[in-house]
């Protein structure tokens, strides 16, 4: 069976395109398309803030912190200087002797000491401060979380993905 | 219908574009006006602020690790004239428990300096008062309804350290002292002031509360350890002390001093003041030089001067210890008649009995033999007239007159040979003699043993200056003088150690004249002599109890060195050469 040849675009539907122009054109469509778009700045913008207070109250309270665990750093070292040098005038010359002559105790002469050599016995050296404990945190060492604001951070990250220039 | 509402959103949008418009255009307007860059700059000024971090003052210990200068805490006590409440409340709480005057305090606080919100009532107040202060805001606070301000409110405290010395007077000649402002003075305070008082740091430290602020690392100031041993240093001050009553000396010093290092083991002055109260120093001494004498009050030495005289003999081999002498009491020498300390004559002598009895006119006489020029060379590169180097505050240099001063004459070649007319310090003699005591080599006095800065303790080295005379001239003096202390069964001497040693006996010059009954009372000695591990040198000043050094300073020589041997874990001789030889 043999069909017929025919352009479809000659074919007359006046109804069907009017409809679909009129749906185009609507007022409530390109309403609908405005707020939208608008609607999506919004939501990303607030988002943007949210994450930015949350990052800045994060970073504040932190410097707080910071601030805080600085004083109570100096504080503790002022009092342990204090109850150091308390703990020395307790054992001061003056204190050690007055407590031993109370005690009962009385300055050796030099006619009742006796010299003992003591096999393996090595005389004490003078004194090593020296202290192997680490040294103090300096602001090199606090992480870039906390002194860094969100656009710093998205800036670095920006670099850091481009990778060395 | 739709119309109408049309119109009236569009007028209701058209209004709230035009404020919206004009908002943005006020605030460009104000962004842009003249009194702009000036609000910029007032905000510029608040946004940061430069901050001082203050090093803790390093600490001062002994050799042994005791504590000789730290910190105590102190308040400052102010008043916050903002949140103040009862002015009259504060200046009685105040001025009763620290002692003020009540009419000062509130005049202070009802009529306070224009534009002042914070007053400093007292500083450097005592941990104790500024608690009972404390306790009393709080019970005062605690008294008053809830929401009401106590009668306290507005007294702050601010806790600070402050220099602190356990031991008081202890050491005070050698450790100096910190005024209120944190500057040393005299001593190791003055002379590493630097050091202790450590680097301030300057941050500029934002305001915004959003920026944490980065907390520079301020390390605290070096803390010194001293060669000092606090022990020998008491016993010595203790000896010095009963010494200037037994004696009636006016004033004395003792030093001991390692000879082989030259490390001050002590450093004892009869005049010391309690360092934690520097406003003592007026009343206690007259001058700077009195703080520390050993190293900057200068005198005539007298006969302990000898051994330079008869080191320098020996080793320009003027003399050797067996060469004889006839000593017929008197000696002529630049048109001035020299005699023995007893005027008599003392027939033949060798260098040693010219050492055991300390005869001027025999060390007028070795001093002519070696003449001006070599005498004088040997004195200058024992050190005398010069600054020995000792890492104190305050050092003199004393006086040696050469030929080609203005006043130096030839008699001063005599004179000078026995200790007169010279001016040396303690230090400085102890810094010559070192060469006698140590193989030939002078040593260079210091009290700084170790410096700990940041965890890592860097010890000091020894350090030597000249070498005067030979290791054989050395050696050999060293025996005479041992020889001449046993010969005369000297009161220096110490119970199963060989001591060398000299006395001297200077008479003290007023007005140009010798006094006769006046005198400088010293005795310098090193032991064990084969291998010195102390060298004490003992003066005491116009001794009434007699004048002789031999009789005054020698025997409390003995009893430091008594005392030292013991401290310092000294074996006596016969052990010692025991344990060598094994």
């Amino acid at each position: 069976m043999n069909i017929p040849n025919v352009d479809l675009r000659n074919i007359n539907i006046p109804n069907v395109n009017r409809l679909i122009h009129a749906y185009r054109v609507a007022p409530w469509r390109v309403q609908r398309q405005w707020l939208g778009n608008v609607l999506l700045v919004v939501v990303a913008a607030a988002m943007v803030a949210a994450l930015y207070l949350n990052v800045t109250s994060r970073t504040a309270i932190a410097g707080r912190d910071i601030q805080d665990l600085t004083e109570a750093i100096i504080a503790s070292q002022q009092v342990s200087s204090d109850l150091q040098t308390q703990l020395a005038g307790l054992t001061s010359a003056a204190s050690l002797e007055e407590r031993a002559l109370d005690m009962g105790y009385r300055p050796v002469e030099s006619e009742e000491v006796e010299y003992l050599v003591v096999p393996g016995y090595v005389a004490p050296a003078p004194i090593d401060l020296s202290t192997t404990s680490l040294p103090q945190l300096s602001a090199l060492t606090i992480p870039p979380e906390y002194n860094q604001s969100l656009l710093d951070w998205l800036d670095e990250s920006v670099l850091s993905s481009r990778g060395p220039q | 219908m739709r119309g109408q509402y049309a119109r009236r959103s569009q007028a209701l949008a058209g209004i709230l574009l035009f404020c919206a418009l004009a908002i943005v255009v006020q605030m460009t307007r104000i962004q842009n006006s003249p009194e702009a860059d000036i609000f910029r700059q007032e905000a510029q000024n608040y946004a940061s602020e430069w901050k001082t971090f203050y090093p803790n003052r390093g600490e001062i210990y002994d050799r042994n690790g005791r504590l000789l200068a730290g910190q105590r805490t102190v308040y400052e006590i102010g008043v916050d004239l903002n949140t103040m409440t009862d002015a009259h409340a504060i200046a009685f709480a105040v001025s009763e428990t620290l002692d003020m005057d009540y009419g000062d305090m509130i005049t202070l606080l009802e009529f306070p300096p224009e534009g002042v919100s914070y007053m400093v009532l007292a500083d450097f107040v005592d941990t104790k008062e500024a608690q009972y202060l404390q306790e009393l805001k709080q019970a005062l606070n605690a008294q008053t309804p809830e929401g009401v301000p106590g009668g306290l409110t507005g007294l702050q405290f601010k806790s600070h350290p402050q220099r602190s010395y356990p031991e008081t007077s202890l050491a005070a000649n050698i450790l100096g002292f910190v005024n209120r402002e944190g500057r040393g003075y005299f001593g190791v305070e003055e002379k590493y002031n630097d050091l202790l008082a450590g680097n301030p740091v300057q941050v500029l430290v934002s305001t915004d509360p959003n920026k944490a602020n980065e907390i520079p690392h301020v390390p605290d100031g070096t803390t010194l350890i001293l060669t000092i041993n606090r022990d020998l240093q008491a016993a010595t001050e203790e000896i010095l002390d009963n010494a200037l009553e037994e004696y009636g000396a006016v004033e004395g010093v003792i030093a001991v001093m390692d000879p082989q290092s030259g490390e001050m083991l002590a450093m004892a002055t009869s005049r010391r003041m309690d360092l934690n109260q520097v406003w003592d120093y007026g009343n206690l001494y007259d001058n700077a030089t009195d703080f520390d004498p050993i190293i900057s009050k200068t005198y005539e030495p007298g006969s302990v001067i000898k051994i330079l005289t008869m080191a320098a003999a020996l080793d320009s081999k003027t003399v050797a210890p067996g060469t004889t002498y006839l000593d017929t009491g008197a000696i002529m020498i630049g048109g001035v008649t020299i005699q023995n300390w007893d005027r008599n004559p003392w027939g033949i002598q060798d260098m040693v009995g010219c050492l055991q009895h300390s005869l001027n006119v025999c060390m007028v006489h070795i001093a002519s033999q070696m003449g001006a020029g070599t005498f004088y060379s040997y004195m200058d590169a024992f050190g005398l007239g010069h600054l020995t180097g000792v890492d104190m505050a305050g050092e003199a240099a004393g006086r040696l007159k050469i030929p080609g001063d203005a006043d130096w004459y030839p008699v001063d070649l005599g004179t000078n040979a026995f200790g007169q007319g010279v001016a040396v310090t303690p230090i400085q003699m102890m810094a010559a003699a070192s060469a006698i005591a140590n193989d030939g080599r002078t040593v260079i006095p210091h009290v700084l043993y170790g410096m700990v800065r940041e965890g890592r303790q860097y010890n000091v080295p020894a350090q030597f200056g000249n070498t005067p005379i030979t290791v054989e001239t050395a050696n050999t003096l060293s025996d005479m003088l041992a020889i001449s202390l046993e010969n005369e069964s000297s009161m220096a001497l110490v119970p199963g150690y060989r001591i060398s040693g000299k006395t001297g006996t200077a008479q003290i010059p007023v007005n140009g004249l010798y006094d006769s009954t006046e005198t400088n009372a010293s005795f310098i000695g090193w032991g064990p002599t084969d291998d010195p591990k102390f060298m004490i040198y003992v003066w005491l000043e116009k001794p009434t109890s007699s004048p002789w050094g031999s009789e005054t300073a020698a025997p409390v020589f003995s009893e430091v060195a008594r005392k030292t041997v013991i401290l310092l874990d000294i074996p006596p001789d016969s052990i010692r050469q025991q344990l060598v030889a094994k």
